[in-house]
């Protein structure tokens, strides 16, 4: 049994490809049954959006996600959204399916019945694909980590392969292959090299000669290096300019060129998109968070892979559970170290790396739902559950082994080990299937369409040609989506705050062509405006004057903007850096050149900005968005004072507020899971209540019961009605994604 | 693993051609602009032909 120190079973049984296929079928069914029919928040819309139109996501731009979406989107069946859906749920059935292989092979000399060693695996695959992350992430093409995960899982089953017979005919040529898909998957995400420290332990220790062959290493380099060629498709795309070009890394400014592309300037921006200067995260030594914080929040999304429990319902259970399910994981380590040490010495350190090492690595802030009880701590814009997907997909394997050990424990204590005593203590396996049954009603995101209608809604909220201002995330990326993948409202010019900072979004903004607004499609209360086509760009700026402005204005007392009749004070104190930030500076250039011209808008989910910038004289809520007028607004029958905020355009938001499609769709969906955005259904929510507090106003009384009725239902329909109670928690805030970059302003319910 | 692949040694050569030429017309077509041919032949490149050329390799 021994060669060695390593323990290695006289004959490896032949993996069940077949079942393995079988049981990735399985999962795969399992995501379709609760796909999103549609897009989603966070970065959903922008990595759908990305892959339609072939462009350029926030760094460091995902070349190959990229490529593999835009193949998916021309599936010939679904929306497009669907289709780039389904490729997430295939890479994690695909990883499931090998996860299976993995399993079973590391269980070969555990037992000598085959169909149990199948059922353990099984048992594996299904815990892998129903813990919380990996399900929800599965459902939706929120990021690009189940591709990763997938590298993940081809990579480790190929190292297990190699770990089998590491002097075999195909030995190399497995090699190889692994540090081709490693560079490969780095092209997909940074995250693709975490599995090469894991790598490299194992075959030190399992053939040490390895890697002083040159022919070898310098075989493997070259096929790295292979892997890493994807990412000259991002200079190709930006010479295109697509609208979604994040980062433009390119130097070509009109079209594609030989020398442009072989440029300093290509070669310059392309490493900052690659390295992700743009967010400039902080030397590991100096600590976000303390290290024990940055454990406690993995421990906290550790908790949530085995019943999510979204409010806190059963935290006693949650809690056992998560505790029993990393015991079983330690058990299961230990079974893999006892029984299959060859794959334990990649395995091993793959856990460790994708747990401890990338806790240290990440080296995040408080996560948005950790430890609520410590007020003014630094925390992460939303929950980073994501980040860690490969460890629970990981643990979730070993916690399985821990299972079979239970099992092969069970049934040796009648003595004997025959199928008989194997098949009575089965049902200990069953533990396996709490997290499918559990995490179903929060991990599933079928017949969620809330964003899509939110997206939908917003756009409309702004008049023809119009400018609209947004803050972050989820009140821009759904938009794109609309615009880019939908074709709603693409003559509306949307420009996010957080994106003015850097240098590369205004240059964009100047040279997208808006076309015609489709009369026929839009909202029938803009039939009567005869909005013309502005032919006007939309900044007085040349690209060079754009790249000129400053980062910011240090200036900390209140400062005079005036344009037309226009007279704003700006208080820096108000705004979230304390001083005027250049993407402030943006803004107030898009006021002074379209302002008179074309509608100018700054979306209610901006939260204070409207009031930071001085402009609450100046400002009407119409629906979802503030519009910001050229002269002061006078308040008539129609037009009313909105507590604080500016004025409501009753008319015109009562007419919105009828044809918008999220109220209805969030309140079928009966939840919303994810806290952090939970500022969208609190805008409609505030939008119910600020209407019948109107209505009400005006004598309107049953219509003011009838919008605060909707209010109601709309709060209950989300589970947000913990926001309108005397004891409220502080609202949560509409946020932006990663970076420094990237704002962070309240929103009022 | 010739036999898993379903390409015999003598046909190995052919295959690092196919694959070559897939990635070279892939990326031409990104570089005119396209966004359906050049993708479906990179990724078929990347994802499918390359690893049998490896895995090919005498």
């Amino acid at each position: 049994m021994k060669r060695g120190s390593i323990l290695i079973p006289h004959v490896v049984p032949k993996p069940s490809y077949g079942i393995s296929a079988l049981v990735g079928l399985g999962v795969f069914a399992l995501y379709v049954a609760t796909l999103a029919p549609t897009t989603a928040m966070w970065d959903a819309s922008e990595y759908i959006t990305a892959a339609y139109t072939l462009g350029i996501p926030h760094p460091p731009g995902n070349p190959l996600f990229v490529l593999l979406g835009r193949v998916a989107s021309l599936l010939p069946f679904g929306s497009v959204a669907e289709r780039v859906n389904l490729l997430a749920a295939f890479c994690s059935a695909l990883s499931a399916a090998l996860w299976y292989l993995v399993t079973e092979r590391v269980l070969a000399s555990w037992s000598p019945l085959r169909w149990t060693r199948i059922v353990a695996a099984v048992t594996a695959a299904v815990l892998s694909a129903s813990v919380f992350t990996v399900w929800n992430q599965s459902v939706v093409n929120e990021k690009v980590y189940t591709v990763s995960l997938a590298f993940f899982a081809v990579v480790s089953w190929l190292t297990v392969l190699w770990c089998d017979d590491p002097d075999g005919p195909f030995a190399d040529k497995l090699l190889v292959i692994i540090t081709y898909l490693i560079g490969l998957g780095y092209t997909n995400h940074p995250a693709g090299l975490l599995v090469g420290p894991a790598v490299t332990l194992a075959v030190i220790i399992r053939r040490p000669r390895t890697i002083f062959r040159w022919k070898l290493v310098v075989a493997g380099a070259f096929a790295f290096a292979l892997g890493l060629t994807p990412f000259a498709v991002e200079p190709i795309r930006a010479a295109w300019h697509p609208t979604m070009n994040e980062g433009e890394p390119t130097g070509c400014t009109e079209k594609i060129g030989f020398s442009c592309t072989f440029s300093k300037t290509t070669a310059s921006r392309l490493m900052d998109n690659i390295n992700r200067v743009q967010y400039g995260k902080p030397d590991l030594a100096e600590r976000q968070a303390p290290f024990s914080a940055q454990v406690g929040m993995w421990w906290l999304y550790f908790k949530w892979q085995w019943l999510r429990d979204a409010h806190g319902a059963q935290p006693t259970v949650q809690t056992l559970l998560a505790i029993g399910f990393f015991m079983l994981g330690v058990l299961g380590g230990f079974t893999h170290w006892k029984y299959e040490r060859a794959s334990f010495w990649f395995f091993g350190p793959l856990v460790v790396t994708v747990t401890l090492a990338l806790v240290y690595y990440m080296n995040f802030k408080y996560g948005a739902s950790q430890s609520p009880e410590l007020a003014g701590v630094a925390r992460e814009v939303r929950d980073r559950d994501y980040f860690y997907l490969w460890s629970y997909s990981t643990w979730s394997v070993w916690a399985a082994l821990g299972l079979a050990t239970l099992w092969r424990q069970i049934a040796a204590r009648s003595g004997e080990m025959n199928s008989r005593f194997w098949l009575t203590s089965a049902p200990v396996l069953l533990i396996g299937i709490i997290p499918l049954v559990g995490n179903w009603r929060d991990a599933s995101r079928a017949k969620e369409t809330a964003t899509r209608e939110w997206a939908h809604d917003l756009l409309n909220s702004v008049e023809p040609y119009g400018v609209l201002v947004t803050l972050g995330d989820n009140d821009t990326f759904p938009l794109w989506y609309a615009q880019e993948v939908e074709g709603v409202r693409p003559d509306v010019t949307v420009a996010v705050t957080s994106l003015l900072n850097t240098d590369w979004y205004p240059r964009g903004l100047l040279h997208r062509k808006i076309p015609a607004y489709d009369v026929a499609k839009g909202p029938a209360i803009y039939r009567g405006l005869n909005a013309a086509l502005p032919t006007k760009p939309l900044f007085s700026l040349t690209s060079a004057q754009l790249d000129s402005v400053p980062e910011y204005v240090s200036a900390q007392t209140p400062q005079l903007f005036k344009t037309g009749d226009l007279r704003a004070i700006i208080d820096p104190r108000r705004l979230e850096y304390g001083v005027i930030t250049r993407g402030d500076l943006m803004v107030l250039q898009l006021l002074k050149d379209n302002i008179g011209v074309r509608p100018m808008y700054i979306a209610r989910t901006s939260g204070s900005y409207v009031q930071a910038l001085g402009l609450e004289k100046y400002a009407l809520v119409q629906g979802l968005a503030n519009k910001i007028e050229p002269t002061e607004i006078v308040a008539t029958k129609d037009t009313l004072a909105a507590g604080g905020t500016g004025h409501i355009d009753v008319v015109r938001t009562r007419a919105l507020w009828s044809a918008y499609g999220a109220p209805p769709a969030m309140i079928r969906r009966g939840d919303w899971v994810d806290r952090p955005s939970v500022g969208i259904p609190l805008i409609y929510v505030g939008t119910a209540m600020m209407l019948g507090e109107v209505a009400e106003q005006r004598g309107e009384m049953k219509e003011a019961e009838r919008m605060r009725r909707q209010g109601v239902d709309l709060a209950e329909g989300t589970r947000t009605l913990e926001y309108f109670t005397p004891s409220a928690p502080p609202p949560p805030r509409i946020q932006s994604g990663d970076g420094r970059l990237q704002r962070s302003v309240p929103v009022s319910p | 693993m010739r036999t898993l692949l379903l390409v015999p040694a003598r046909r190995a050569p052919i295959l690092r051609a196919v694959a070559a030429t897939a990635l070279a017309l892939g990326y031409a077509d990104l570089i005119r602009g396209g966004i359906t041919v050049g993708p479906v032949l990179v990724v078929i490149g990347y994802a499918v032909l390359v690893p049998a050329v490896i895995l090919t390799w005498p």
